[in-house]
């Protein structure tokens, strides 16, 4: 025996098998069930589907024509761009700010990554009260500053901004937490050479920092972006259904209407099915333009 | 080797693990069948001794020992008027028998409704609840998850036997009965009466039309006040009804149309052109199709809007925004309550502003995995019986109906003063008429709630609308 039990791999096998089978029973069983309900007839949460569709494709060819499912795909990817420039990119000045400070970097990273801790509902609740016509912490700052009718900042066409202002604010601190570690790994000595070599504060950030950044920043824009594609419960609580005029869908809350509220479940199914094509695409292409650098 | 062994074994306690811990929800339900193994049975504490009868449908189990926990869900909740009186009954019925309930009550709406239909077909369904007995208990019912009325009668003979038999709905699936009803409820328009004084309209009256709501409407909007309190976005379902009444008589409110092309049709077609209408002229919030139902009823109580049509639930939800604490009835401010006052929804046509939407569209069922379970028939029975006994069904019922043989009088002196004009208000109805969404639910109302901006602004055309839902409805 002696040596030989550490070439032998097959206990480790033992210990993957619980979630190996974990994994098995609440993701690849559901995921491939989803994918077979997507093609049945099925109006209940629950209850077994007994027959396909007439045609079995009906609920994809529904979705061609649903404009709901348009501007689902389009919202998303509309919050996709503003993660990737919202919460990275203002997370990377974050980051490159309070780098450059001596003293209160354990204060700004605490308060920055605070939001990421407080429940997605209670933030939308808080930010409903907020935006809230009349008279939410927005309307009532305007009101003092003059403005004499109140904003609805839930109408038509400013609700986008209205939920995704939240959602970005929310995660930037998760990325900058991420960017702020990145920068501590980057070598002390570099930029002590750069400095006796004259270069300027943003020189320091432009031919060091960013540069030895990058594989960092590639992570943080592959997770935003794939994150993008998930979010649900801040945008749920405060646009539920779509309000107004069914303008603020995104897929995961459309998915979650036609599931839970209009009882369309295998209709809702197709629409996951959707949402993992699109997550995997995405995923490719976002992989393809932030490839990791090797140094 | 050993260390194989041991490797294996703990692997083999983590999937034991898991699986324990996935059987724990029912770990009450085993320890009660298993506590219930012999034949000599006790009773459950404090509960009506089983009549056996020959002939029964099923064969009574034998009861259990020691307490019961029972898990039941209600509308009792959120801002409905009886969610206190819920509370409190639920304590003096679990300090009378030694049992406990798990209540998982929740306000009354779409997703409530969605998650008791999930709970029965996922097996994690309630002993006892409360619940509406128009369509949305079809699929439980067909899927035969709640006991009748009748079967428990088999085995307790007094069971709802104080109810007057007319006024006890049957099921739509087979004509059995299965709820046993507490209170009825009906839907009125409230009125902020300071909000009518400031606008010099006068307080409407039981002769009420549509036509001088309209011209009190112009009036208040002038005033610079929102007519309307109501949420098109996020809860239509009041004006809805009424619209669509406003179109029919109470003769054949209750009919679903064929197809918007019909007679019957096409009055729900001119039910939603006459919400259209109303929002054309900018008689409700400027951001009716944004808000949600708490936001316009926050402008209602606040003074910012006059008329709320809602249903006798919303009675409590008043009174608590008088309230300095809501949870507190002592801190009720009385001078402030008597500004709001409820009246009579403006009529049109063949409905008279007195013909009001109302009845008992709710009640107690006892589901067959309580009643199956040796531990919990009997408590669950008892539970439906204090909680529709003459005693508390009064108490609940308050200003509006109730399915009792012998209602007891009401004193009034222990009532506010918009319960007392609740009761006024009631005491002048011509005809109290179901509300047809009750029949007609699922995903046949989508085109027209969810799909009610859309009408309103024009975006989709009514008849296309109705006609959608109803399609959807002869697809059921």
């Amino acid at each position: 025996m002696g040596a030989n039990i550490y070439r032998n791999k097959k206990p480790a096998l033992v210990f993957l098998l619980p979630a190996f089978l974990f994994m098995v029973v609440f993701l690849y069983y559901p995921f491939f069930k989803n994918i077979l309900n997507s093609f049945m007839h099925l109006k209940q949460l629950g209850a077994s589907a007994t027959e396909f569709n007439t045609p079995w494709y009906t609920n994809y060819e529904e979705m061609l024509h649903d404009p709901n499912v348009w501007t689902s795909v389009k919202n998303t990817i509309i919050m996709m761009l503003v993660t990737l420039i919202g919460q990275v990119g203002i997370a990377i000045i974050l980051a490159l700010m309070v780098d450059n400070i001596s003293r209160g970097k354990q204060f700004f990273r605490t308060v920055f990554f605070f939001p990421i801790v407080i429940s997605a509902t209670a933030l939308g609740l808080m930010f409903n009260l907020i935006f809230l016509r009349d008279k939410g912490m927005v309307n009532q700052i305007l009101e003092i500053l003059g403005k004499q009718n109140l904003t609805d900042w839930k109408a038509e066409g400013i609700a986008l901004v209205t939920m995704m202002a939240p959602v970005m604010w929310q995660y930037v601190g998760f990325y900058f937490v991420i960017l702020v570690t990145g920068l501590n790994n980057i070598s002390e000595e570099l930029y002590e050479a750069a400095r006796i070599d004259g270069a300027t504060a943003l020189q320091r950030v432009r031919y060091i920092s960013v540069p030895l950044l990058h594989n960092v920043i590639c992570t943080c824009s592959v997770l935003a972006v794939t994150g993008a594609l998930k979010v649900f419960d801040l945008p749920w609580v405060m646009f539920p259904k779509g309000m107004p005029l069914k303008s603020t869908f995104l897929t995961g809350t459309y998915m979650y209407y036609q599931t839970m509220e209009t009882k369309n479940v295998d209709y809702g199914a197709a629409l996951a099915v959707l949402i993992v094509v699109l997550g995997v695409i995405l995923a490719k292409v976002v992989n393809a333009i932030f490839r990791e650098k090797d140094y | 080797m050993k260390k194989k062994v041991i490797s294996m074994m703990l692997a083999g306690a983590m999937v034991l693990s898991m699986t324990a811990c996935g059987n724990s929800g029912n770990s009450s339900d085993a320890g009660s069948a298993a506590s219930t193994g012999g034949d000599a049975a006790a009773e459950a504490p404090a509960t009506e001794a089983p009549a056996a009868e020959a002939g029964q449908e099923t064969e009574a189990p034998a009861a259990a020992e020691g307490p019961v926990e029972l898990v039941v869900t209600t509308t009792f909740a959120g801002e409905d008027s009886n969610a206190q009186n819920y509370k409190d009954a639920v304590k003096a019925w679990e300090a009378e028998t030694g049992n406990t309930v798990v209540d998982t009550s929740a306000t009354a709406d779409e997703t409530f409704k969605t998650r008791v239909a999930t709970d029965f077909e996922t097996g994690s369904e309630p002993d006892v609840l409360f619940f509406f007995n128009g369509a949305d208990s079809n699929s439980f019912i067909e899927a035969g998850k709640v006991v009748s009325i009748d079967e428990i009668r088999a085995e307790y003979p007094d069971y709802a036997s104080n109810m007057n038999e007319d006024l006890i709905t049957a099921s739509l699936v087979d004509n059995k009965k299965y709820a046993v009803p507490a209170n009825g409820y009906w839907e009125a328009m409230f009125v902020n009466t300071e909000v009518l004084d400031a606008a010099g309209v006068a307080m409407p009256g039981a002769d009420y039309t549509m036509d001088q709501f309209k011209a009190d409407c112009e009036k208040i909007k002038a005033a610079g006040y929102a007519p309307i309190a109501a949420a098109l976005g996020n809860i239509p379902h009041y004006w809805w009804e009424f619209a669509i009444f406003n179109n029919q008589s109470p003769a054949n409110h209750l009919e679903i149309p064929e197809s918007a092309a019909d007679e019957n049709g096409q009055s729900w077609v001119a039910g939603m052109n006459d919400i259209k209408e109303l929002y054309e002229l900018g008689y409700f919030p400027e951001n009716t199709l944004s808000a949600t139902d708490d936001e316009t009823f926050a402008m209602f109580t606040e003074g910012k809007a006059a008329f709320l049509i809602d249903g006798s639930w919303k009675v409590g939800g008043i009174v608590s925004s008088c309230q300095s604490d809501p949870n507190d009835p002592a801190t009720l401010d009385t001078a402030k309550l008597d500004k709001f006052d409820v009246t009579y929804v403006p009529g049109k046509g063949s409905r008279k502003a007195t013909d009001l939407v109302g009845g008992l569209s709710s009640g107690y069922f006892i589901t067959r995995k309580a009643w199956d379970d040796p531990a919990k028939r009997a408590a669950a029975v008892s539970f439906v019986e204090y909680l529709t006994s003459d005693e508390m069904v009064p108490k609940f019922a308050q200003h509006g109906a109730s399915a009792l043989k012998n209602a007891p009088e009401v004193d009034a002196s222990e009532f506010n003063s918009l319960q007392i004009k609740a009761m006024n208000m009631m005491a002048g109805t011509t005809s109290l008429t179901g509300a047809v969404q009750d029949l007609f639910a699922g995903d046949c109302r989508v085109s027209t709630f969810d799909g009610m901006p859309e009408i309103v602004t024009g975006r989709v055309a009514a008849e296309d609308a109705v006609a959608e839902g109803l399609e959807a409805y002869q697809n059921q």
